[in-house]
């Protein structure tokens, strides 16, 4: 039974839920698995410590906790901090690469970064940078195809915002496809 | 940015295409002459008149310097609609954008001026606009339904203000989409809250 364990961290206001969300969505909504998601958040809403929990599996779940991650999708230093040590052996981190120093990544464990605050601020909007996270995080693992994924996003983000999404997810995507070569 | 989606083929309603592409200096005369063939009828709705070629050659330097944003439609190697974003580069509106839309009346009723808007919504949006307007006479059903489905609401009513070629006074409606909502709700997607979850 093939699962895999997904811990997405950062601060409230990047849309760590909806990037968690839309992975979870893309997989059991669009991709014929099963999901789960489970969000935290901090004591406040905008700035403070954020995490969702993604579980995906070809069978069903029973218990949807993520104690040791399979994958670390990280946009800020403190996730960073605090999930690192959680990591499976072999694990892979994929962090924000403007807004994290992944140094201390232990030997064996795979990290690649991507400046996806860059990217949305290029694409026109910093706010899409937990969709280019998403695009990236697709690219790279290949857990869920770019048709799943972007079924999921259209469904997710508010109308009228469609296009510079769907923009921002390719930009990831196309980034973590070029990259994926590094990890396998 | 904004324009590097371009040329886009559009599917009409009918199955025939058409495609989109920022005007292009080479293209002014074909744009010329697609308003001139367009019915008198239609041509009073427009501001300027778009027959003439001092227009053309003013309205291409608007391009240049992107005050002006200008879509043509094609099809058959000829222009069958033209969707303008009209922008202010400085003072107090200048956060507001204005669309202008004409199509061929062969080309109406077939999805096309909805592409053009919707295209040109698109481009305001990235282009940082937060309110766009469009202004239509109160009979010109088709295209308030139009920019309805694209977001757009009355904003305001200027009671008797155009005349049409019959000498009949109609009422110029001023619609909106306020784009910065769209962003906000976005902002609202992304705030990683959500207090009804304790």
């Amino acid at each position: 039974m093939a699962k895999t364990e997904i811990r997405v961290g950062g601060l409230g206001g990047q849309g760590v839920i909806l990037c968690g969300s839309i992975i979870g969505k893309a997989a059991a909504i669009h991709g014929g698995k099963q999901a789960t998601l489970i969000q935290a958040f901090g004591p406040e809403a905008r700035g403070s410590a954020c995490s969702a929990q993604v579980m995906i599996s070809d069978e069903p779940i029973g218990y949807p906790y993520v104690k040791h991650p399979d994958i670390l999708v990280i946009m800020s230093q403190d996730a960073f901090t605090q999930f690192l040590p959680q990591l499976k052996p072999g694990g892979l981190v994929l962090y924000e690469r403007d807004l994290v120093d992944p140094r201390g990544v232990p030997e064996g464990m795979r990290c690649l970064g991507v400046p996806a605050t860059r990217f949305a601020e290029e694409l026109g909007r910093r706010l899409v940078l937990n969709i280019v996270m998403v695009g990236f995080f697709a690219g790279i693992t290949g857990l869920v195809s770019i048709q799943a994924v972007e079924r999921a996003v259209l469904d997710s983000v508010p109308r009228g915002t469609e296009d510079l999404n769907m923009r921002a997810l390719r930009k990831g995507y196309d980034y973590g496809r070029a990259q994926s070569t590094l990890i396998s | 940015m904004a324009l590097d989606t371009f040329p886009e083929t559009v599917t009409l309603r009918d199955g025939s295409t058409a495609v989109l592409t920022p005007l292009q200096p080479s293209c002014s005369g074909a744009l010329l002459a697609f308003y001139r063939a367009l019915p008198e009828e239609d041509r009073l709705v427009l501001k300027d008149d778009v027959t003439t070629g001092d227009w053309a050659e003013g309205f291409l330097r608007k391009v240049e310097t992107r005050e002006v944003i200008s879509l043509v439609a094609k099809s058959g190697g000829k222009v069958v609609g033209e969707a303008t974003l009209y922008r202010t580069l400085h003072g107090w509106t200048r956060h507001v954008g204005e669309i202008r839309v004409t199509v061929a009346p062969a080309f109406r009723r077939r999805g096309l001026a909805t592409a053009l808007a919707s295209a040109q919504v698109k481009i305001a949006t990235d282009l940082g606009i937060e309110k766009i307007i469009v202004q239509v006479v109160d009979n010109q059903l088709a295209a308030r339904r139009t920019f309805e489905k694209l977001g757009f609401h009355k904003d305001a009513i200027l009671p008797h203000h155009v005349m049409d070629v019959a000498g009949t006074k109609r009422d110029l409606i001023i619609m909106a989409n306020d784009v910065s909502q769209i962003w906000a709700a976005m902002e609202a997607a992304n705030q990683d809250y959500a207090p009804h979850l304790g």
